[in-house]
């Protein structure tokens, strides 16, 4: 069964010129087991979907969406208190700007001792429960790759550098032994060596813990060698997901091409100092969004139903919406 | 930490040595002998051989006086400067702190609950509110009271400290600190007797302060609640009451002491204006006096008093908000 379950999420937000969907019937599944990956460009909605899923989101915006589930339970018509209950314990979140997502006012100890949930604490005395908290987060600490452990305990968040603050927030995200990790570009700004240790953590923690991950993110080439299966995203809309191999070797939909295109590191046969291809045009913004399938103005393949936002359709777990896919005979 | 605190006794003591510099230069800026400005001694002759002095030892001299406590006579009674400033400024000191106190007591629930409402019938209604409060002139809004609780309904007293069949010996200055030294007297009674003085004078100063604390208040917490970091709070689970209490409350509440350490300034000008109508013998009723009377040592002695004590609260405050805030470390080598 699948962990998380998101069919045809549709998220809008409150502007001066109306509600604009930032979301578009956005399609997401996250199995046991497994890192999925969500990938698209900056803008694109991700972490959109990151914030429709764990909640709490602004007034300006609301969602609405034929499936939002968490093992089969609708988190849309939870109360708050059950929705928390799932937050507390089996989901976890990190967010992109760890410094920013740590309370500037208190020490990183304390604030990792502080999600420790009460379950791993036990009985005791205050000093005794402080002490199994304190175990749990040096622990963690060690376990995400940080090693001087009374520095950064002791730390506030503005002392700290940004990749520390990463395996950081990846420790606290992990104290409550969560089912599905959700990290929202984990890897942003770090440098090679750390970058390869988060990625090499999450693989262990998934082939160990069975931990699920959602890796949102655009570093393709870090997604391809940890993520089992992959989504697309562009201008809110999902345009193709399925096994990440299918994906690579077999786009389907012109925006997946032109994405993998577009990372050299894929192109076998690239020359050298050829230009890089890449699509004609910008990703539109909020306000102008192209009406039917997003990418229409920036397609070459694009023709009068376009207008029309496509279908989903289905090879086997390969999923995509396009009116012409790639490797398809002309109708 | 100790550089923080020598940094902060620094500023303080160049501060202050800048007032007292102002104060001696009144002196001489007066009417009359400056001799006479600075002691209250009428007496040509030490006149005379204070004008052959040069002005730099003659300051050093001042500075010496000012440390002894030695603050110069009053022309009007006669009596020591720094004796009736030592009976009238704690009475300035104590009114200005019930009133600080009731307006924070008062404006930060009302300012959080704006805050963690907004835009809502409740929030508007505050702000409403506190636009009101804040543009009411207080000397208006106390004359106001004394017609409405005083004449009309006759609750609360209109003058004074304290009921004057009331015997409380003056030993620290303050009202409720000298009823509980006090003997043989019915102590509730003198202490209820106070708090009805106090009621009308307080509640005037504290109202305009109350004001801009519920705007300062409203408006951080607004801010800091859409802050990453209560949304990262959010996604671990915590509910609200726990989010604010431990992370929204605190952040919320940093901008709020600069405000405050500004307010002290206008909390005490508003005290020195509501004391002459309600005829409080603090200081501000005292240096108006002093100014009817052309009392020109008590004028200086007394923008010496008011000055330091606003400048000494003033940065106490500020010391106090640089010590609880973590983040400012990072400036440490930049500003203060």
């Amino acid at each position: 069964m699948a962990l998380l379950d998101i069919k045809n999420l549709t998220l809008e937000i409150d502007t001066e010129a109306g509600w604009i969907k930032a979301l578009d019937k956005a399609n997401l599944m996250v199995k046991e087991n497994e890192i999925q990956a969500l990938v698209g460009e900056s803008g694109s909605g991700k972490s959109l979907i990151v914030r429709a899923i764990s909640g709490g989101l602004p007034q300006q915006m609301r969602i609405t969406a034929d499936r939002l589930t968490w093992r089969g339970k609708n988190l849309l018509a939870m109360n708050g208190e059950e929705r928390r209950e799932i937050m507390r314990r089996d989901i976890a979140v990190v967010f992109q700007d760890p410094i920013g997502t740590l309370d500037p006012t208190v020490s990183l100890g304390e604030q990792l001792e502080e999600s420790v949930p009460y379950e791993f604490v036990g009985s005791g005395w205050f000093w005794q429960k402080r002490a199994v908290r304190r175990k749990i987060a040096i622990q963690l600490l060690h376990k995400v790759g940080i090693k001087d452990h009374v520095a950064t305990m002791r730390a506030y968040p503005h002392q700290i550098t940004t990749d520390i603050g990463q395996k950081f927030m990846i420790a606290m995200a992990l104290v409550s032994q969560p089912a599905l990790l959700i990290a929202d570009d984990p890897t942003r700004g770090m440098e090679a060596t750390t970058k390869t240790q988060i990625l090499k953590l999450f693989k262990r923690l998934n082939q160990t813990k069975g931990l699920s991950i959602l890796f949102v993110g655009h570093d393709l080439l870090a997604i391809s060698s940890m993520a089992d299966s992959m989504t697309v995203l562009y201008c809110g809309q999902t345009v193709e997901s399925g096994p990440i191999q299918k994906l690579q070797k077999r786009p389907l939909h012109p925006y997946t091409k032109a994405l993998m295109e577009s990372a050299p590191s894929f192109r076998v046969d690239l020359a050298p100092k050829s230009p890089l291809v890449t699509l004609p045009g910008t990703i539109p913004t909020l306000q102008h969004l192209p009406i039917g399938c997003r990418l229409g103005p920036r397609c070459e393949r694009a023709q009068k139903t376009c207008v029309q936002a496509p279908e989903i359709r289905k090879i086997h777990d390969h999923q995509y919406s396009c009116h012409f896919p790639l490797h398809s005979k002309a109708k | 930490m100790i550089k923080i605190l020598l940094r902060y006794t620094n500023l303080l003591v160049l501060t202050l040595l800048v007032v007292v510099i102002f104060s001696f230069a009144l002196a001489y800026l007066f009417p009359g002998e400056p001799y006479t400005n600075l002691t209250g001694v009428i007496d040509e002759q030490a006149a005379a051989a204070h004008q052959n002095l040069s002005v730099t030892s003659a300051f050093w001299q001042y500075l010496g006086n000012i440390f002894a406590g030695d603050w110069g006579l009053s022309l009007m009674t006669g009596q020591s400067l720094a004796d009736e400033i030592a009976i009238t400024l704690p009475a300035t000191l104590e009114l200005s702190l019930y009133a600080l106190a009731f307006a924070l007591l008062v404006g930060l629930p009302i300012g959080f609950w704006a805050g963690l409402k907004p835009h809502k019938g409740i929030d508007y209604s505050v702000l409403g509110a506190s636009a009101v409060m804040h543009s009411f002139p207080v000397f208006w809004l106390a004359m106001l009271l004394v017609l409405i609780f005083s004449l009309q309904f006759g609750w609360l007293p209109m003058s004074g400290r304290l009921n004057l069949l009331m015997d409380v010996p003056n030993v620290s200055g303050f009202i409720f600190v000298d009823i509980f030294l006090a003997d043989n007297i019915d102590r509730s009674q003198a202490a209820w007797d106070a708090v009805k003085h106090l009621a009308l004078p307080t509640f005037c100063v504290s109202i305009i302060t109350m004001a801009t604390i519920i705007r300062a208040v409203r408006r951080s917490t607004l801010e800091v609640m859409h802050k990453p970091f209560i949304i990262a709070a959010q996604s671990r689970g915590l509910s609200n009451a726990q989010i604010f209490f431990k992370h929204g409350f605190r952040n919320a509440l940093l901008p709020i002491l600069p405000i405050l350490a500004m307010q002290v300034t206008t909390i005490i000008t508003n005290v020195m204006i509501v004391e002459s109508i309600f005829s409080w013998p603090g200081i501000g009723n005292w240096l108006l006096q002093a100014i009817y009377q052309q009392d020109y040592p008590a004028i200086r002695a007394g923008m010496l008093a008011v000055a330091g004590a606003v400048i000494v609260v003033t940065i106490l405050i500020e010391l106090f908000n640089r010590i609880i805030d973590p983040s400012r470390e990072k400036f440490e080598d930049v500003t203060f």
